[in-house]
């Protein structure tokens, strides 16, 4: 297959395992374990396969389009670097799920671990391959968050749900600077393609904008690779199961930064900044790293610490900068994958033998589990830079960097000694490692007894154990062709001459290991008696912990700062609301005016009628009234208002507006009995005035800021409308309805008809919106529950009643009866009339003021009537109103009436007209406009009782409901 | 009379709006009702105001718009009517349904703690 | 032949108008019914929206043969009477309304139908509202069917009864009363000074408008704009929607997603048509302001999520970040970062109308006898016909918390932003666009507003996950032992398909960004929009037939 193939392969089939494991039952360890073991060695297999592609230099890119129009594509890239960090995930993939197998616990959720290792796998795998800067972001964040499920695997524990959301806030958080970051860089160069921005590295060094891009992809691959001061989240990531600790956290996760430092060498490298910002950070990191990690008691803790040292130790070369200490800085990266899986993988026998990880209680292992003390103590050699294994060939190259000065500043002079020291406290941790665990008198009181685990789960390590020796003797054969290929590939032509043999004679090199090995001996006999008792965590640095900050840090900004900002910031009280809402619209709208000033239009004024002031005057007292009396005086406030509302529509009649003075009536009524029927239910109001807490100067300040707010929202409005009334009416679309209505329209009633032809889908919309309002009332009133002090029969009804209840031949409600025997006569002969004046104004609509809503609304109004008339129960045994049915009818005639028009291929709603003559009424207009009406004057009868009704019912509903409740109660006394 | 007309707008606007700012359902809806009928004045002032001029056309001859007063705002005023007509009852309801399950008829279905 | 499609615009108006009409009708009690007819009229509109939304891109591949989607109501000339317009924009929100409906549709049928009456009937006049404010052309129109849709909405919001929700939805209540008046100020203003409701005849005139009048058409379209950011939810017009989002029943809230977006909707039209470059002394009007308004409303957005313990107000605060981006973007302008706001847009309507529908899921198992039945016994008094009940068959989840756990996960991703899902894709294609944005790329210095919208969307993304990760922890990694949800199949396949329509985004993005940069070109061409509406009318017959008197 072609290798382009290969690589989609490739990508595709850890996410195709990871799916495929989700779906085995989740119990059956085996089947996940082969399952994932296949695919990890399958993919190594591929790896390996597409070695002679990379042999000598060369590229396999693939192209899939993703959104090219923005130069996003999914693009597969792998050289020579790229195929060495494949080999080393797929590999160590493959052994971790082997170790996994017998590590696990039955109990454990297979499925869950395995498919979300796979997944892990896939993305690492994705970062590796990205062509495409985005693309990497893309698989980065991927990691993260599959590190985070990893992590936090045994979610039951405390320890392990912080470790991960740690360690998934900052590795986010520096993957959304690097993401940033690349925005900026594709914004540099046009593109986000890697191969372009590995070409233009001197136009993004030259760039303003180089150092925030710097920064901000530094920030992202320093948390990833836990490098100070963001290395905290890596030690509490420890509380994962030890594979994805070996896993994760020594070969791959980590990786990714320096992965990502080494890709970007060459576009961001090579300048002051790149050797302080990442020089510093790795030689501060190496050498913290390296002293946490003396004093830690738990096995995987000092691991933890020495990875972090480790890994500063690569992005202190990486920093140096120099082609050679790029070199170096790879063929680190790799011996450390190597040694460290292994000594994770070992620490985890350990513990799942002896089942605990604290170094203090652990001594003389080596009688119980010698082969896996073997492997881990030559390991750990590996670790300390001891000769004859690979991590001393990588730390002398390191060394002889060291030496190297550039730029000859202080730093420069005291980096051999400091790194001395600190690969002689690594020599020290190594030791501890080994000496503590393996030697010593037996260990007492440990949870169960160790015996040498099953040889599927050394295998893994005997076989990392065994490449660190392999390199570590003969380097050239070995690791010589891979470091030269994924050097080669970083570093192009001019890949430095450099020798990968064991001995190179007394060099500087050598002597600093050799330092550095006697000094970590040295170190560790002086320290371990202390370290034998002491507590977990350095002596100086014992409190502060990155993470107790991190904790605290985030405590306070997410919870308890977010909290006093979102009371600050918001409300959730209505008045505030409504205030904020009415000043913001009420700035918005005089903004303007104040800014380019306001003056009155030139339009002559109408002639002045002071019956008209009058009208006004007393309908504004009414109003002002009314916002006076509403708290405390509702009936009156009621009335009021309804006084205000004659004004509004005799104002309609004087200014020729016929049809709103109508409705405007009709409706008035209807409202008025409406809120009246709703005034039963509201609770009573004591006067407060003159209280003390009326008169607090809080309430009295609320109410005169509310009262400028009003008083400006008046003026505001009235000067606006003058301002317009005064102005000279626009050429707008108005002549063409006053011109159109009766020849096209066929009707004289222009407003009716703009109401049912020209603007016919108002119409339709505003008795939809009356339809659904009736329908949510009737909803929420089955549902309605009166507060208990308004549940019983009020006052005056108890009042009315008393001579019924007096009186054993009367019952209750006669004497209202009674009462209203006169009044009651009357409506009830004036239904008819009432309908006929209904159907009157319908009929007429079209030519003069009325029409269906006028005419429903009458209806309506009359059969309300009877309601006070006679009752609900005496109405409802004569006539049944199914108000549900008028307004489907209604509804669906209007929309029937629009449809008609489709069968003479014109658009919804389009009328047709006729003029028939018909007796009594005379010629009139008949246009299918008017079965529209009909459809609206259906539906507002039907909307209108229906809501009326369902509040009047209310009285009897609850009275019933009350009645109950007061038997039951009875019936619980006895 | 367009003073005198805008002046009303302004009133019952004000009213209404000091209303609406009230911590008590009645008020609130007493106060949206002043409120739109400021609103549905105003709309109407937009048309320009014209008397005796009642867009109802003369049978027979052609309109000369001259002659009659702007009719479409009016059509916006019918359907803002009924649009109120309709918000109020809703509101009215819910105000009753809060007031049952509450026990108050504060706008936020809590006493105020001051 | 193209006739019929030429009355496809209307369809999605009067199908649920026709489906809630017929559904009055029918019995209470006989909901499976009910549900079929609404489902039946949903899964048209999806139809119809899809056809729409292929008709305007072949369209605008210039097919003469393809109607043009101005549709004239009554068959009255354009600027006169009401005209529909389904363009890509209005065809996309047609989509995605119906999507939303669906999914919602189907997990009521479970049991939240039960926990009132009418849930079908109100949901389909809510979509007829949505539709038509998505569809038309004419400003009082909107009016009307944002009052539908809210009226609508009322209903909905109630849906259930209960204390909280009678609380929040007076807030929810009064605030939108209160907009729709200054909505009537607003547009009565506009045509006092310009003489006309149509919105493309409006832009035709709004350069024409004299000095002396033009504040007074300003005070309008600014009264007309704070209305729509009320809908929106724009900082400090927004504190009514988590309350009320989270008192509102699970699928209600999940519908409601698109209800915010509404408001978005209308700015993104109205500003670009309206202030765009052509309207003389009033072009880019009020940008600055979106731009601003929108950050203010992502910031208080993001520190709500953070602050948020509820997982339904934490949504809740989420569809403010995400109104929030898309006003700042709107703010900031140019084809490409419109077209990521759209994206941007249908992502996260998606993922948050996905979330709500999941929180219930997730808490159901904490507090056993969800919250719906407390509240159910509590506001139903004596009538328990209501309430939902467990007991009904349907088939359950297994692995039930596997599932809700990813597709949480998925939401979380979503929402804040992060790879693999379609929330990452938006962000990227945003703020790619931003960097690219003629505004700035031209001289290649990004202007520092951008820079703060940028480091303001990576910043509440994080704190979004931050938020999303801690909820999620409390849900579903609490050691103490929770009894198992039951949820049925029918709950969670909706969740599924919502989380489905992301994946396919992030999959599918070239395609889809090719349609939205079409959408947000044509709206950057609005003489285009204006030309087509106005000349609709053109050689055609005036409607009137039959004798004249």
């Amino acid at each position: 297959m072609s290798h382009q193939a290969a690589l989609i392969v490739l990508i595709l089939l850890p996410f195709a395992g990871s799916v495929a494991a989700a779906w085995v039952p989740t119990n059956a360890r085996n089947a996940e374990a082969g399952l994932s073991a296949l695919i990890g060695l399958a993919s190594l297999v591929l790896v390996v396969l597409l070695y002679p592609a990379f042999a000598h230099g060369g590229i396999v890119r693939d192209e899939i389009a993703w959104i090219p129009q923005l130069g996003l594509n999914f693009v597969l890239r792998m050289d020579g670097f790229a195929w060495l960090m494949s080999l080393l995930v797929t590999g160590i993939g493959l052994l971790v799920v082997l170790y996994a197998r017998y590590y696990m616990a039955p109990a454990d959720p297979a499925a869950r671990f395995y498919s979300s290792l796979l997944a892990f796998m896939g993305a690492m795998l994705g970062i590796v391959l990205a062509g495409n800067l985005i693309q990497l972001v893309f698989f980065w964040e991927l990691t993260g968050l599959i590190s985070f499920l990893l992590i936090g695997y045994w979610h039951h524990n405390a320890a392990a749900c912080d470790g991960a959301r740690m360690s998934l806030i900052v590795t986010e958080a520096g993957g959304l600077c690097l993401f940033a970051g690349v925005l900026i860089i594709g914004h540099i160069v046009g593109s986000y393609d890697l191969d372009r921005v590995l070409a233009s590295g001197d136009v993004i060094r030259q760039h303003p904008l180089y150092r925030p891009v710097l920064i901000l992809v530094l920030l992202g691959a320093l948390t990833k690779s836990a490098q100070f001061p963001f290395h905290f989240w890596l030690p509490h990531a420890m509380a994962a199961p030890t594979p994805v600790s070996a896993y994760l956290h020594s070969a791959t996760l980590v990786m990714a930064g320096v992965f990502l430092l080494v890709l970007l060498w060459p576009v961001l490298g090579g300048t002051d900044d790149w050797l302080w910002f990442v020089g510093a950070t790795g030689l501060i990191t190496f050498v913290l790293g390296a002293y946490l990690a003396i004093f830690q008691q738990d096995l995987k803790g000092i691991l933890a610490y020495s990875t972090i040292s480790h890994l500063g130790l690569v992005t202190l070369l990486i920093g140096l900068g120099s082609p050679l200490a790029l070199v170096a800085a790879i063929f680190h990266m790799m011996n450390h994958a190597t040694f460290k899986a292994s000594l994770f993988m070992a620490a985890g026998i350990i513990d799942h033998e002896t089942g605990t990880r604290d170094i203090r209680r652990l001594s003389g292992l080596w009688s119980f589990l010698p082969v896996t003390a073997t492997l881990a103590m030559v390991a750990a050699a590996a670790m300390a830079g001891v000769p004859l294994l690979n991590g001393f060939l990588s730390k002398e190259m390191f060394f002889a960097e060291t030496i190297e000065t550039h730029s000859g500043s202080v730093i420069d002079h005291a980096l051999p000694y400091i790194v001395t020291i600190a690969a002689a406290l690594s020599v020290a941790y190594s030791l501890r490692f080994i000496r503590d665990v393996f030697f010593g008198p037996a260990p007492q009181d440990l949870p169960q007894t160790p015996h040498e685990p099953p040889i599927w789960m050394r295998l893994p390590v005997a076989l990392l154990v065994l490449a660190c020796i392999v390199v570590g003797i003969i380097p050239g054969r070995t690791a010589g062709p891979l470091l030269e290929t994924a050097s080669h590939a970083v570093l192009g032509a001019d890949v430095p001459a450099y020798s990968l043999v064991l001995w190179h004679g007394f060099t500087f090199p050598f002597l600093m290991s050799m330092i550095a090995l006697i000094g970590g001996i040295v170190v560790y006999f002086c320290l371990h008696t202390y370290l034998a008792t002491s507590e977990e965590g350095p002596p100086l640095l014992r409190h502060v912990r990155g993470q107790r900050i991190f904790n605290s840090v985030m405590a306070a900004l997410s919870l308890r700062w977010a909290r006093a900002l979102e009371t600050f910031l918001g409300t959730r009280r209505l008045q505030p609301q409504l205030r904020i809402v009415l000043c913001i619209a009420l700035v918005a709208a005089t903004w303007p005016l104040v800014l380019h000033g306001l003056e009155p239009g030139r339009r002559p004024l109408s002639v002045f009628d002071p019956a008209f002031a009058i009208l006004w005057i007393s309908g504004a007292a009414c109003a002002i009234a009314a916002a006076g009396l509403a708290k405390y005086h509702r009936l009156a406030a009621l009335i009021l208002t309804g006084g205000a509302g004659l004004a509004v529509c005799v104002t309609f009649v004087w200014l020729s507006a016929p049809d709103l003075a109508l409705t405007q009536l009709l409706v008035e009524t209807v409202t008025t009995v409406l809120l009246l029927l709703g005034l039963r239910w509201l609770p009573k109001r004591i006067e407060t005035i003159g209280t003390a807490e009326a008169r607090s100067p809080m309430v009295v300040g609320r109410r005169i800021r509310d009262f400028a707010i009003a008083v400006v929202a008046g003026a505001g409005l009235s000067v606006i409308a003058y301002a317009v009334m005064t102005r000279a009416r626009p050429g707008g679309i108005a002549p063409y309805f006053l011109e159109h209505a009766y020849t096209q329209g066929g009707g004289r009633n222009v407003v009716n008809v703009i109401l049912v032809d020209f603007r016919g889908f108002d119409t339709l919309g505003e008795i939809t919106v009356l339809g659904v309002v009736a329908l949510t009332v009737f909803a929420l009133l089955r549902r309605f529950r009166p507060a208990p002090d308004s549940a019983d029969v009020p006052q005056q009804q108890r009042l009315q009643n008393s001579p019924d209840d007096a009186d054993i031949q009367r019952n209750i409600g006669d004497t209202v009866i009674d009462y209203l025997t006169v009044p009651a006569v009357i409506m009830q002969l004036l239904f008819p009339f009432i309908a006929m004046f209904a159907v009157y104004l319908f009929m007429r609509g079209h030519d003069l003021p009325g029409g269906g809503f006028a005419a429903g609304i009458a209806l309506a109004a009359g059969l309300i009537l009877q309601y006070m008339a006679g009752g609900i129960r005496w109405v409802e045994k004569r006539l049944t109103v199914q108000p549900l049915r008028w307004m489907a009818a209604g509804l669906l005639l209007a929309a029937a009436t629009g449809m008609g028009a489709w069968l003479f291929s014109h658009p919804f709603l389009t009328s047709h007209t006729a003029h028939p003559v018909l007796p009594v009424i005379g010629m009139m207009p008949l246009a299918s406009a008017m079965f529209f009406d009909l459809g609206v004057f259906l539906l507002v009868v039907g909307a209108a009782t229906l809501i009326l009704i369902a509040l009047a019912h209310q009285t009897i509903r609850t009275q019933r409901a009350s009645q109950e409740r007061a038997d039951t109660t009875a019936a619980g006394d006895e | 009379m367009e003073i005198v007309l805008s002046l009303a707008i302004g009133i019952l606007a004000g009213a209404g709006v000091w209303l609406v700012l009230r911590p008590r359902t009645f008020q609130v809806i007493i106060g949206l009702t002043l409120f739109s009928y400021a609103v549905n004045l105003f709309i109407f002032a937009m048309g320009r105001l014209k008397v005796d001029a009642a867009p109802i056309l003369a049978a027979g001859q052609a309109a000369d718009p001259a002659h009659y007063t702007d009719p479409l705002p009016q059509a916006l005023v019918l359907t803002a009517i009924v649009i109120g007509f309709a918000t109020t009852a809703l509101f009215l309801v819910v105000l009753l349904a809060s007031r049952g399950l509450t026990g108050t008829d504060h706008v936020d279905g809590t006493e105020p703690d001051s | 032949m193209t006739d019929w499609i030429q009355h496809l615009v209307v369809v999605p108006i009067i199908l649920p108008l026709i489906a809630g009409a017929v559904m009055m009708i029918i019995d209470e009690r006989c909901r499976a019914l009910k549900a079929t007819i609404g489902i039946v009229s949903i899964l048209g509109m999806i139809a119809t929206a899809a056809i729409l939304m292929v008709l305007a891109s072949l369209r605008a591949d210039g097919m003469a043969f393809i109607p043009s989607g101005v549709y004239r109501i009554g068959n009255w000339p354009a600027p006169f009477g009401i005209v529909l317009v389904a363009d890509r924009l209005s065809a996309l929100m047609l989509l995605l309304t119906g999507l939303l409906a669906l999914a919602v549709a189907v997990f009521a049928l479970a049991r939240w139908h039960r926990a009132g009456s009418y849930f079908h009937a109100l949901l389909q006049f809510l979509l007829m509202g949505l539709n038509g404010a998505f569809l038309t052309g004419d400003l009082f129109n909107l009016f009307v069917f944002f009052e539908l849709l809210l009226v609508a909405s009322y209903g909905l919001v109630l849906h259930g009864s209960g204390v909280t929700r009678v609380k929040a939805g007076m807030h929810y209540i009064v605030v939108n009363l209160v907009a729709s008046l200054l909505f009537l100020i607003g547009v009565s203003l506009i045509y006092g000074v310009t003489g006309t409701l149509n919105m493309a005849d409006l832009a035709r005139r709004i350069p024409l408008i004299p000095a002396g009048d033009r504040m007074l058409f300003e005070s309008g379209a600014a009264v007309l704009g704070i209305v729509f950011l009320i809908k929106a939810g724009m900082w400090p017009l927004s504190f009514w929607l988590p309350t009320a989002y989270a008192a509102a029943a699970p699928p209600v809230a999940a519908v409601f997603a698109i209800m915010s977006k509404v408001g978005l909707y209308v700015v993104l039209r109205l500003s670009l048509l309206l202030f765009g470059a052509g309207s003389g002394a009033l072009a880019r009007w009020g940008h600055e302001w979106l731009l601003f308004g929108g950050m203010a409303t992502i910031t208080f957005g993001a520190i709500g999520v953070l602050a948020s313990q509820d997982m339904r107000r934490l949504a809740g605060f989420s569809v403010l970040v995400s109104s929030g981006t898309v006003l700042a973007a709107v703010g900031i302008g140019g084809t490409g970062v419109i077209g990521g706001a759209l994206f941007y847009l249908v992502s996260s309507t998606l993922a948050i109308a996905a979330f709500y529908l999941l929180i219930e899921l997730a808490e159901r198992g904490r507090q056993p006898g969800a919250d719906v039945l407390a509240v159910t016994i509590e506001a139903f008094g004596r009538d328990d016909e209501e309430e939902p009940d467990e007991a009904e068959g349907g088939v359950v989840v297994p692995a039930v918390m596997a599932m809700l756990g990813i597709s949480f996960l998925a939401c979380a991703l979503l929402l804040s932003g992060s790879p693999p899902l379609s929330g990452f894709i938006a962000k990227f294609i945003l703020l790619s666009a931003l960097l690219k944005s003629p505004g700035s790329a031209t001289a290649a210095v990004v202007p520092g507003l951008s820079w703060a919208f940028l480091i303001l969307v990576i910043v509440s993304g994080l704190m979004t996950l931050i938020g999303m990760i801690r909820a999620g922890m409390r849900v579903f990694w609490t050691p103490i032992e929770r009894m198992q949800p039951r949820v049925r199949v029918m709950e969670m396949v909706p969740v599924l398909f919502l989380l489905l329509g992301c994946t396919i985004l992030t999959v599918q993005a070239g395609a889809v960004m090719r349609y939205m940069e079409m959408a947000a070109r044509s709206l950057y061409t609005p003489q285009d929009y204006i030309h087509g509406v106005l000349t609709s009318s053109a050689g055609q017959q005036p409607p009137y037939e039959g004798g004249r008197p």
